[in-house]
């Protein structure tokens, strides 16, 4: 009889354990690790696409690291370029593109590997592509995507007795009279009212009113052009509300607070707030951002851009492969959640729960009461055709829709058949640059939001 | 003896040399190509509107929140030493000390939200009495004192611990002496107390000139942005936007040595002028 000693039993059991230890690893292992600076934190839809990518065991770990705002991001960048270590990828602002590449370096994709960066950026649309080709060099993807919208608190607005018709062209005119309507009839008088109107007191805003006044920050001649007639102009008519009072600019986060306290009838603000407001106490409907009458509406854009500026081969390589995922349907799928307009070709279905309430919100609280239903036409923020990209404004369909397509939020029944001249239809970008950065040419139009 | 000059060398006169060398080059510490400007950096600095409303905000900052930190702390350690026999001191004393200690996003935001001018609690309560509403911290003049104010929140608490500690170790017997003969507390406070604790108020004199510049920075940031159109800014806060927001590193290292240059100025002219009328002993 084999007699087996405790030594023996011992060591055949940690060989044993080894062996299974072994095996549960996977095919792929994490042998390359990777860092994104980026500016959203781990209750953001990013680090959900983060984690996805992990999950896939490709052979690199992802992880991402909240650097705070596109400011803070990019001095962290710069004192860890500085130091030899820069981040291996960034989201980075729009308004950084040329510091990104000219100070900061970040790589050509197509460099790092051509046949996979043009696989890559062969998934978002051709007409964004220019928005990160700075001096010759696609330096990262279009990652996010914002524009100024109009929010409407759906019960002030009724409860001020206002026409629940919404007009498809908002201008400032009709907004300024309603927001007078508005204060007439619920100041001293609601328990919750306390202001008409807040436009976002920045930059991007401000940018808006000047480029629909037919103004430029930055002309096509590359000089600064604040001083012109028609930039007054716009400036003139952005200032008008706070001068009669109808608007107390505050800072995005005290303007945010009372909108969603339903202090705060009608704000201006980012699309990505398309995926709070409406679902929060001021169950609030959208708007086109207000142009100017008698002018062609010209909006801007904000976000992102995710950069490589691994120096390393491998890093490089690494921080390619999670872009490939980024670019997917997939992951573009699970980004969606966060608000910014869809940038991809992919047909990227809305959220159900946005989809519903957002829908709810955009035409059920104004349509409910006395209203008629119907009148008030959907309106979903955040299409693409509002904006003006070309490909969705051509692909438009009145009565169909963008559904799933021109628009993430895209709503069976809504129309968005006309869009203005804008930035990226008329490919103008180029002489347009970010306010208040006039040492970073920005070659797009806008801050980051 | 070692690690601590190394450490002064390292983490003072190390950034203090490299300001001021960047202070004379273009270069934006990750390029190879640094160019030499001389006084440029320092021409355009003191050229720049945004840099003398700063530096006159600074003034103001300095005019208010000196004198309030240094005098409103004295009364309120007078006067919770007044209760040094009672339970209740610990309670006050914890209380006043609260601010200090909580941090500037948490204060930002606490104070942001009672003086929203939309919604805040400040105007509430203005509406509730029938006054006017205020812009508060959004209106062009009253910025300036809404950062003074929420700074002295914020920070009076440790000179009212460094007046309080000077207090309690007063003797005694000199209390009881004046006592005896006839003094009253305000003239034994004016004529006793104050001279002994001389050695503390030049303390407290000296520091909260740096903390006061030090602080607002804080404040600022998480209140004002340095504005409306730049009237609650500070000397540090444009330093910080220049350097780290607009990444200008020649344009902020000027500015750094301007600092540095002021505070030496007059924390020198601290000590030649007060020092002599102190009594250490």
């Amino acid at each position: 009889m084999a007699c087996t000693s405790r030594r023996t039993l011992i060591a055949g059991a940690t060989a044993a354990a080894g062996v299974a230890a072994i095996g549960a690893i996977p095919a792929f292992s994490a042998d390359a690790r990777i860092e994104v600076s980026s500016t959203w934190g781990a209750d953001k839809p990013f680090q959900k696409v983060v984690d996805a990518f992990n999950a896939k065991k490709l052979g690199v770990t992802v992880t991402n690291r909240f650097d705070g705002d596109y400011e803070s991001a990019t001095a962290k960048a710069v004192a860890s370029t500085a130091a030899g270590r820069p981040p291996a990828m960034m989201t980075t602002g729009w308004k950084f593109g040329y510091f990104a590449k000219r100070t900061l370096g970040a790589r050509d994709l197509r460099e790092i590997d051509a046949g996979k960066a043009d696989a890559i950026l062969a998934n978002f649309r051709p007409s964004l592509l220019p928005l990160v080709t700075i001096d010759g060099a696609v330096i990262g993807l279009p990652w996010a995507m914002s524009t100024p919208i109009t929010y409407i608190n759906s019960k002030l607005w009724q409860e001020a007795g206002l026409d629940p018709n919404l007009p498809e062209m908002p201008d400032t005119k009709w907004l300024y009279e309603n927001a007078r309507k508005l204060d007439a009839a619920l100041k001293g008088k609601h328990p919750t009212y306390r202001s008409a109107l807040a436009l976002s007191n920045n930059e991007w805003t401000s940018q808006s009113f000047i480029q629909n006044a037919g103004g430029f920050i930055i002309d096509p001649d590359g000089k600064l052009a604040l001083n012109s007639p028609e930039a007054s102009a716009g400036m003139a008519e952005y200032c008008a509300p706070a001068h009669e009072g109808l608007w107390l600019p505050v800072s995005a986060k005290d303007q945010d607070a009372a909108f969603e306290s339903g202090a705060l009838a009608i704000c201006t603000t980012s699309s990505t707030r398309a995926a709070t407001f409406p679902f929060g106490g001021a169950k609030a409907i959208t708007a086109r951002f207000p142009g100017l009458a008698g002018h062609p509406r010209k909006m801007n854009s904000g976000g992102n851009f995710l950069a490589i500026y691994a120096r390393s081969k491998e890093q490089a390589e690494a921080s390619l492969a999670f872009l490939e995922f980024c670019a997917s349907k997939e992951g573009q799928t699970i980004w969606s959640e966060v608000g910014y307009l869809n940038t991809s070709i992919h047909d990227v279905p809305a959220d159900q729960q946005f989809h519903e309430a957002c829908g709810r919100a955009a035409c059920g609280r104004l349509d409910s009461g006395n209203h008629l239903a119907g009148q008030a036409r959907p309106r979903r923020p955040g299409s693409l055709a509002q904006m003006g990209f070309p490909d969705a404004a051509q692909g438009s369909d009145c009565g169909r829709g963008h559904e799933g397509r021109a628009s993430r939020a895209g709503s069976p029944g809504f129309c968005v058949s006309r869009c203005g001249p804008c930035l990226l239809a008329c490919g103008c970008w180029s002489h347009i640059c970010s306010w208040g950065q006039p040492f970073f040419l920005s070659r797009f139009s806008s801050t980051a939001r | 003896m070692g690690p601590a000059v190394l450490s002064v060398a390292v983490f003072l006169y190390g950034p203090l040399i490299a300001s001021v060398a960047l202070s004379l080059l273009d270069w934006n510490l990750l390029s190879s190509e640094v160019r030499f400007v001389g006084l440029a950096n320092y021409g355009a600095v003191l050229d720049s509107v945004d840099f003398r409303l700063s530096a006159w905000n600074t003034l103001l900052y300095c005019a208010t929140l000196i004198p309030a930190q240094i005098i409103l702390p004295l009364i309120l350690a007078v006067m919770i030493h007044a209760l040094r026999r009672s339970p209740a001191q610990g309670f006050y004393r914890g209380c006043l000390f609260l601010p200090t200690i909580v941090a500037y996003s948490v204060a930002g935001v606490a104070w942001s939200w009672l003086l929203n001018p939309v919604s805040g609690l400040f105007n509430e309560l203005l509406d509730h009495f029938g006054l006017p509403r205020s812009r508060w911290h959004t209106d062009p003049n009253l910025a300036l004192l809404c950062v003074s104010l929420v700074t002295f929140w914020k920070t009076f608490g440790l000179n009212m611990l460094l007046w309080l500690a000077a207090l309690s170790s007063l003797p005694q017997e000199l209390r009881e002496a004046s006592q005896l003969d006839g003094a009253s507390p305000r003239r034994h406070f004016f004529t006793i107390s104050l001279p002994l604790m001389a050695p503390t108020a030049f303390f407290i004199s000296v520091t909260t000139l740096f903390h006061v510049l030090d602080d607002i920075v804080g404040v600022i940031d998480v209140l004002t942005h340095g504005g409306p159109a730049g009237r609650s800014s500070s000397l540090l806060y444009y330093l910080w936007q220049q350097g780290l927001q607009f990444f200008q590193f020649g344009t902020a290292s000027a500015v750094a040595v301007i600092i540095i240059a002021v505070v030496l100025a007059a924390t020198w002219l601290q000590f030649r002028v007060v020092e002599k009328r102190v009594h250490y002993g």
